[in-house]
């Protein structure tokens, strides 16, 4: 039969120049951007978007692209960490397992070293050789949030326990963790109160007072729960709140957000400050409280960068734009020696502004930090911040999306 | 199958015989002849305008004619008109027609009669009309069956009653509807879904690409699958049972039985169970170090399917106010264990859910209830339930259990959940078809759709959002027309107005109106040469569950938009003849889509859940191409290929004011090349009179497609792998097709499949198919 053998062998080459063709997009290497500085981009395309990982020598010129460029990581809404030398891209699992790849740097290149498997946690922080995270329960008929000790050398969870935070919170709401510091050989957790029920689950009715659990390491046994009615609660929702300085002060902000409803009916009567928990104590120092509001002429913190020599790169935002979740675009510097705090020049003008990036960078020279900058024409840029002069300086470009993380490998 | 007819045939003469007397009615039965005094095949004879097909050897016999004179009339194609007025004489009646083979090409084709299959694909729409019966001796569903099709890519999770998505020519999920027997199938639950569904049931499978025709009134964007159970013969049973890799069992029983009063039963079951134990492949993780620190073959643990349905009506057929009334029930439950979630790192070793159908039915139809007035009428209610049970706090990985517990209230996705729910969906269809003379059809059609859902969770009792009302009204008006000059040309203008109203909660309440209206026309060129094309204005209203959410993945979205597209279609079919019984059929056809408005899902902002929302636009040049090739029974060949480019057209990324980065990128996650191949050959009287052996191989193409944007990144771009796999099936049947036993092996060269990003497809698998199959009147 001719015509079936024509037939078929058609339907073959057919097959066969389609396979062919356009097969190995995913091989090679990346020779553009080479450095030990990653930058994670999450594009601004609202489906079907994937983040990409970046790579350059330097933040403060050039420009660098999605477009044909970087590791493409597997979803977005991913969280990124670096310890012990190592990249963490961790997938939020939605309550899946959270998948993680790990990456190190060789030549300027990302490397992969593992895949792995950790929870989808709502906090997660450095301690000694792992990463702690913590699955936090928002369900008030289920108390029990979850830790995890993550070895960044083995890659495996090393131990696993409970917290019951109805007991933590002690006054029938539950604690939720805003976030987690290694002190010392401590592990210090700021949390906030939460009805965690119904429509009103992130709402509190204890919205004037900031409370840190205190954790033995690794067992994580509760040592105490550090009060403070000065100030609303520490940090916010998947932020850290707290700094630990060169001589081991802990320094905390409160954004001042405590709402009734968990949506924007702000309850606490306290306004935006900082606090201090000085080096060896366990207990606010009484003595010690910079009103925000006052010294910044009306603005709430909602994150900083601690630069080193008691130097903060503040991001605020006004009153009339406070919120639970998102990032201040007011960039300024607190120095909380001298008490003062100074808007730095060179920003774009805020209504560019789309997003400042939660996930900086600083060297920790005292002076100087690196701030993702989001604009509204989605084109994003590295600004590079000099404290002294509270200056903001433009510096790499980012096409393709949005900047949400800058991290550093050696 | 029509050899059993010819077996049983003069049992049945016996039959009307010793019968006819009894009352004043008359029988009239004979052959179609054509050429050389060949028997026409499949002819269509209409004794006073009431047709009836003749057989494969061109037999017809009507029974009950309450006339001595009758009308009656031939129209077939390739042969000029026969009409001729009968005097019939009470008992039997004979007549005998030869059709005179029309002047014009009778040199070029030799023109047999044409198929329902065929007589469907020569409609003006673009449509591919598979005939199902030819499965019948297979193991396949309804939507592998579907994959063959070309414009058509059905992409399965995993295994037997994984969870599936359409895509035809680009589009997707709620954008195609399926119908069975045209009544829309939209939300029968997961119990009665497609890739659960035998391709027993169906006699025939209607693929309507983009334009779809008006008598199946719903608001599809991207087309229509329409299900054809047919009538089949009156007495007859049909059963199957087949065995297979991962202890896969199927069962499938039809039978009908009808008397001579008219009163008839039908009843089909099916039965479908798996482990779907097959084996996947996993990277080397870090997390139970002596399973995961090397790459590693295991085998799924949790991913048990079965499902059981039952489908009975009760009615009668032929009667004087109709041709068919049936009282039906639709009865079935279905169990299914979730292995992974989106990607293979979620393992899950217990989470699982159920569903019930419990769904009466009533169907009408008569023809010329007044002269030339067809009138067709369905309603149905759905009280099934569907079920989510997730209530152990355990961690598994593909090891299983990891030992790891999760809080004491939580399950392994969150919440500990029973939440069970009913959508009590009604359903209502009236299509009225209005001959005016042999040129001109009126049709109006109207559809409408209640959906009140109502649903509990024993677990979370407090959790309000169940009690708030979640109510859905949807009505789809359309009124058609259309002219045809019989085998010349026809054109018809259709137009549809759709009305929904929606109540989510106290709050949320939305309306919408949306007129829609479209054209198709055809021309023959010559017999052999069909020339289609068509356009539609087309809408789409959200789905209740868009809107509503699933309160489990999916959120609600109350403020969702209608979504609209523009869809033209230009096709051609051509058959010749290479001589001495070589026979191709080309198909080929191109499209244009242009969708605004674009339902999509998308992750939420915290990524807990989907959610639906609008797109600016997508917009889709695509074409396929089918060339079919047979010689006599012998032999039969076929190849089909599509290549889609779907765009999208959304300028500006919300929230940003550049231009977004993927504009006019193609469209990712969507297989954009691909086709199948088969051939089939059959040897008759294989040892023995009567007794059929038939070898058949079908090779399935999917082109590397991406799961991202193309045009972003360059390392580990997450994509798709090209594909090709192979299937065999050797198929042996005795005494005419009585008993067979069909066996078949799929993905012989075990190639690794994957539909969507990591998530495997069985390997190679093997299925023992046997079936039993008596008509009888």
């Amino acid at each position: 039969m001719n015509i079936r053998k024509l037939l078929l062998s058609a339907a073959v080459v057919v097959s066969l120049t389609a396979c062919d063709k356009n097969s190995d997009g995913d091989a090679g290497t990346n020779p553009v951007n080479k450095g030990n500085f990653i930058l994670t981009v999450t594009p601004t395309a609202a489906t079907d978007v994937a983040d990409y990982l970046l790579t350059t020598g330097s933040l403060e010129e050039g420009s660098i692209t999605t477009q044909g460029n970087g590791v493409e990581q597997d979803g977005t809404y991913r969280y990124y960490v670096t310890h012990n030398n190592k990249f963490f891209s961790m997938l939020y699992g939605q309550g899946n397992p959270g998948a993680v790849t790990v990456y190190d740097i060789q030549d300027g290149s990302l490397n992969k070293l593992a895949n792995t498997v950790t929870e989808t946690v709502q906090a997660f922080a450095p301690v000694n050789d792992d990463i702690l995270m913590m699955k936090i329960s928002r369900n008030i008929t289920d108390p029990t949030s979850t830790w995890y000790r993550f070895n960044t050398n083995s890659l495996t969870i090393a131990g696993q326990g409970n917290v019951n935070t109805a007991e933590l919170a002690d006054n029938g709401e539950l604690a939720f963790y805003s976030w987690l510091t290694q002190v010392g050989n401590k592990v210090y957790a700021p949390f906030f109160s939460i009805k965690a029920c119904c429509e009103a689950g992130f709402g509190t009715d204890y919205p004037d007072q900031a409370w840190v659990a205190v954790y033995n390491y690794p067992d994580m046994t509760l040592e105490k729960v550090i009060h403070d009615d000065r100030t609303s609660f520490i940090g916010r929702y998947f932020t850290d709140g707290l700094s630990v300085t060169e001589n081991g002060d802990v320094y905390a902000y409160s954004s001042a957000i405590a709402t009734s409803d968990g949506a924007q009916d702000f309850n606490t009567t306290k306004p935006s400050s900082v606090t201090r928990i000085n080096a060896g104590t366990t207990e606010f120092d009484q003595s010690f409280l910079i009103n925000f509001e006052e010294l910044s002429g009306g603005l709430n913190i909602t994150d900083w960068l601690y630069l080193g020599n008691n130097k903060f790169v503040v991001f605020s935002n006004t009153e009339a734009e406070k919120n639970l979740f998102s990032t201040g675009n007011i960039v300024g510097i607190l120095d909380v020696t001298t008490q003062s705090y100074t808007k730095v020049s060179g920003m774009p003008e805020l209504k560019d502004i789309k997003a400042i990036t939660q996930n900086n960078y600083t060297p920790a020279d005292g002076n100087t930090g690196y701030i993702g900058v989001n604009l509204t024409t989605g084109v994003n840029y590295v600004y590079k911040i000099d404290a002294n002069a509270a200056t903001a300086t433009r510096g790499l470009k980012i096409e393709g999306g949005t900047l949400t993380a800058i991290e550093h490998l050696d | 199958m029509f050899n059993i007819l010819k077996r049983i045939l003069p049992l049945m003469l016996l039959l009307a015989t010793s019968l006819s007397g009894y009352a004043q009615q008359y029988v009239l039965k004979g052959t179609v002849r054509g050429a050389d005094n060949k028997p026409v095949e499949s002819a269509a004879v209409q004794i006073d305008g009431q047709p009836i097909f003749a057989s494969e050897q061109g037999l017809f016999r009507r029974d009950k004619i309450e006339k001595s004179t009758v009308q009656v009339r031939v129209e077939q194609i390739g042969y000029d008109p026969y009409s001729r007025e009968v005097t019939l004489h009470p008992g039997e009646n004979t007549l005998d027609i030869r059709l005179v083979q029309r002047q014009k090409n009778i040199e070029q084709v030799e023109v047999t009669g044409l198929t329902k299959v065929q007589e469907i694909n020569r409609q003006a729409f673009t449509v591919s009309a598979i005939d199902a019966t030819k499965l019948h001796n297979t193991t396949l569903s309804l939507s592998d069956a579907l994959d063959r099709v070309s414009g058509v890519r059905v992409r399965e999770t995993g295994g037997l009653g994984s969870s599936m998505n359409l895509s035809l020519n680009g589009f997707s999920g709620n954008h195609v509807r399926f119908f069975i027997d045209g009544i829309p199938m939209d939300n029968m639950g997961s119990t009665f879904q497609i890739n659960n569904m035998p391709v027993n049931l169906a006699e025939r499978i209607e693929v309507y690409k983009g334009v779809v025709p008006i008598w199946l009134g719903s608001d599809a964007l991207g087309g229509a699958i329409n299900i054809v159970t047919g009538n089949k013969a009156r007495n007859y049973v049909d059963v199957s049972y087949s065995y297979g890799s991962f202890n896969t069992h199927r069962t499938v029983i039809n039978a009908a039985t009808t008397t001579k009063k008219g009163l008839t039963f039908q009843l089909s079951a099916y039965q479908n169970y798996s482990d779907n134990n097959y084996k996947v492949h996993l990277e080397a993780h870090n997390n139970r170090p002596e399973g995961y620190s090397k790459p590693a073959e295991v085998e799924r643990f949790h991913d048990t399917y079965h499902n059981e349905t039952v489908i009975a009506s009760l009615g009668v057929v032929d009667k004087p106010y109709a041709d068919r009334l049936l009282l039906g029930i639709n009865l079935g439950k279905s169990y299914k264990e979730i292995q992974t979630g989106a990607r293979m790192e979620s393992v899950f070793g217990a989470w699982h859910r159920r569903g019930n159908l419990v769904m009466p039915s009533l169907k009408y139809s008569k023809n010329d209830l007044i002269k030339g007035l067809d009138v067709v009428l369905n309603a149905n209610l759905n009280l099934g339930s569907e079920r989510n049970i997730d209530t152990v706090n355990r961690r598994y990985d593909w090891f299983g259990d990891t030992g790891a517990r999760l809080p004491e209230t939580s399950g392994e996705r969150g919440a500990q959940s029973m939440y069970k729910y009913r959508n009590n969906e009604a359903l209502v269809t009236a299509n009225f078809n209005y001959s005016i003379g042999e040129k001109q059809t009126i049709t109006v059609n109207n559809v409408f759709n209640n959906f009140d859902r109502k649903g509990e969770d024993p677990l979370n009792p407090l959790n309000n959002e169940y009690e708030l009302a979640k109510t859905t009204r949807k009505n789809v008006l359309g009124l058609g027309y259309q002219y045809q000059v019989s085998d010349l040309w026809s054109i018809s203008v259709f137009g549809k107005y759709i009305v929904q109203n929606n109540l989510n909660g106290d709050d949320a309440s939305s309306s919408a109106k949306k007129l829609g209206w479209g054209t198709a026309g055809t021309y023959f060129v010559s017999d052999a040469l069909q020339l289609k094309g068509s356009y539609e204005l087309t809408n789409r209203m959200a789905t209740p569950y868009e809107m509503f959410g699933d309160v489990e993945n999916q959120s609600a979205n109350p403020g969702l938009r209608p979504e609209t597209s523009n869809n033209f279609n230009v096709g051609i079919n051509y058959n010749f003849s290479a001589g001495q019984g070589h026979e191709f059929d080309l198909t080929a056809g191109a499209i244009y889509r242009y969708a605004k408005d674009f339902i999509y899902q998308r992750l939420e902002a915290n990524q807990g859940r989907y959610v639906a929302d609008n797109r600016d636009g997508v917009r889709t040049f695509g074409g396929d191409i089918e060339l079919r090739y047979h010689y006599g029974r012998w032999l039969s060949a076929g190849t089909s290929w599509t290549y889609q480019y779907l765009q999208n057209m959304q300028e500006f990324d919300e929230g940003f004011t550049n231009v977004s980065p993927v504009y006019k990128d193609q469209m990712p996650n969507i297989p954009y090349f691909f086709g199948n191949s088969d051939v089939q050959v059959r040897f008759d009287d294989f040892s023995g009179k009567g007794n059929a052996l038939s070898v058949g191989y079908n090779l399935q193409y999917v082109h590397e497609f991406y799961l991202y944007w193309p045009s972003q990144g360059l390392i580990d771009k997450k994509n798709i792998p090209g594909q090709l796999s192979h299937d065999i099936n050797a198929l042996f049947s005795v005494a005419d097709g009585r008993y067979n036993i069909g066996l078949e092996a799929r993905n012989i060269t075990n190639q690794r499949l994957y539909d969507n990003f990591s998530m495997e497809r069985p390997g190679r698998a093997f299925y023992l198919n046997l079936r039993y199959y008596l008509n009888k009147k």
